[in-house]
């Protein structure tokens, strides 16, 4: 497995649950790999032994954007691979969400893909200027062309991040740079947990198991996904075999949104 | 008003509501089907018994409207019929029914009447899906036709502006009485109801009428700047995931 060969990449969130995979993956690829995130979230030793390089990162931070994109640049002078997969969901309507929630969600997911992506354009310039393409992959999600209830902000973020990726492809595919989206399904991370345990508590008897066999059940594949499904397309658009895929929204979810709403007949 | 019109399939469900809305519009209505004229048919409504997958009959079809109805300004494409099958079950007389009907009827009446509007112009207006988007399962040969439609719609309005407009409905669940026989064997009716509207932003299901009023709209001048659209009449179900509501 040596797709990544050589490769310098960068992921945004790369401690969370697609992060953390996305992150092992090329490794095992063969990439020099940053890790970016809030903290370390466990030991340095843990997670020096698997080979990334840790950078504090708040993606809403133009400090740290510039301070990141400068730490790659004085060790390689290039990047060859950003991932934009750091987000955050609010589980509520509009009505609910309060202004500051609204704006987290658009800080972390809208303007730090943004941001991140800004300050990186110059150093994956420089990779493509090697003659191989260089590929940044933002993270949208099904939320963004259809919705969850509940989750209005979350919806809201994910469509801007489709937008603003085809915008980016437009915009930098002359220079070499290509930028695709990965528009996740249901994937089992601590945040699907963490809304199963949210709906779960909200009373009407269902257990949380139960809610997950009911969520497992409407996919045709009758499961949801795992961090490393999404790190199986994610390493593919990083690699020189994705040369001519760009400025796409790449839906992964079991086959979730291609089917109408199954009636319980 | 003076304009004539030609609904496809205009004897029961959505056919019927968009005939009743025209007639009462004041359009001089010809409809059909391929059985006898039914008998609820509004008086001033013209019927014809016609099999649109037929290129003869759908020239008849024009034939007529155009010498009794005065100029045509108007064609729904509304005969429809589904098969409730995978494609592993689908057979080749299942194909050619649903291909017939869905896909060859929507050609034949299209080409036919393009050549009288052409002169004097007018809109077409064909039935979809939502479908035709996002899969019903066991529908295959369904779900396919009615992706064709969507993309004859395109190429028709495309191919043939200015003097002709084509847009496409994309009903959701309507309750006709083939809607209504489903509920029924159902193991809970009650529940399957319940169920359903709540994947319904709007709260509540569709009704012929709601397929009749995008029509009449799209027929009008008021869309005049809408071409080659597949409008959606679902009352909001395919805008939410599939893991909507009751879930949770």
């Amino acid at each position: 497995m040596t797709k990544l060969a050589g490769k310098i990449a960068l992921v945004t969130g790369g401690r969370g649950g697609i992060g953390r995979a996305i992150v092992k993956r090329f490794l095992a690829e063969g990439a020099h790999v940053y890790a970016a995130d809030l903290t370390q979230q466990g030991s340095l030793a843990e997670h020096d032994a698997d080979g990334s390089q840790f950078i504090k990162l708040d993606v809403t931070s133009e400090t740290d954007a510039i301070a990141a994109m400068e730490r790659v640049r004085a060790d390689h002078g290039r990047l060859d691979i950003l991932v934009n997969a750091a987000g955050i969901e609010i589980e509520k309507t509009i009505e609910d969400t309060t202004l500051d929630e609204w704006n987290t969600s658009f800080a972390v997911n809208v303007t730090g893909t943004f941001l991140t992506s800004k300050y990186a354009l110059p150093l994956m310039r420089a990779a493509a200027a090697g003659g191989t393409s260089s590929s940044i992959i933002n993270f949208g999600s099904y939320d963004g062309f259809i919705a969850d209830p509940g989750l209005a902000a979350y919806c809201a973020t994910k469509g801007a991040v489709h937008a603003l990726t085809r915008a980016m492809a437009c915009d930098h595919g002359p220079e070499g740079i290509r930028v695709n989206a990965i528009c996740p399904g249901y994937v089992d991370t601590p945040m699907l947990q963490s809304f199963f345990t949210g709906e779960g508590s909200g009373g009407d008897g269902k257990s949380i198991d139960d809610l997950q066999q009911v969520v497992k059940d409407v996919h045709p594949m009758r499961t949801y996904g795992t961090p490393d499904d999404i790190a199986n397309l994610v390493h593919w658009l990083a690699s020189d075999e994705a040369r001519y895929a760009s400025g796409q929204l790449w839906v992964l979810d079991g086959g979730l949104s291609a089917q109408v709403q199954q009636m319980k007949l | 008003m003076d304009k004539g019109a030609i609904v496809t399939g205009g004897s029961r469900g959505i056919g019927a509501a968009i005939v009743a809305a025209l007639d009462n519009a004041g359009y001089r209505v010809l409809t059909c089907g391929r059985g006898a004229r039914p008998a609820d048919l509004p008086a001033s409504v013209h019927w014809m018994s016609a099999d649109v997958s037929k290129p003869a009959d759908a020239a008849a079809l024009v034939d007529y409207a155009s010498a009794e109805l005065g100029p045509l300004s108007l064609l729904v494409n509304n005969a429809g019929v589904q098969v409730e099958k995978t494609i592993g079950e689908s057979t080749d007389a299942d194909w050619d029914l649903v291909v017939d009907i869905n896909c060859r009827g929507v050609f034949n009446m299209s080409r036919a009447v393009l050549h009288v509007m052409q002169d004097h112009g007018g809109s077409i207006v064909n039935i979809g899906s939502i479908s035709g988007n996002v899969a019903d399962p066991s529908m295959a040969l369904y779900n396919a036709s009615k992706a064709f439609v969507h993309g004859l719609t395109r190429s028709i309005a495309v191919d043939h502006g200015p003097q002709v407009r084509c847009n496409a409905i994309s009903p959701g669940w309507i309750m006709t009485e083939m809607a209504t026989d489903g509920f029924a064997l159902a193991n809970d009716p009650e529940r399957a109801m319940r169920d359903a509207i709540a994947r319904h932003p709007v709260g509540r299901m569709g009704k012929p009428e709601d397929i009749a009023n995008a029509v009449l709209w799209l027929a009008s001048d008021q869309s005049h700047y809408v071409n080659g659209a597949c409008i959606t009449v679902d009352g909001g179900m395919t805008a939410a995931s599939p893991l909507n509501p009751g879930l949770f």
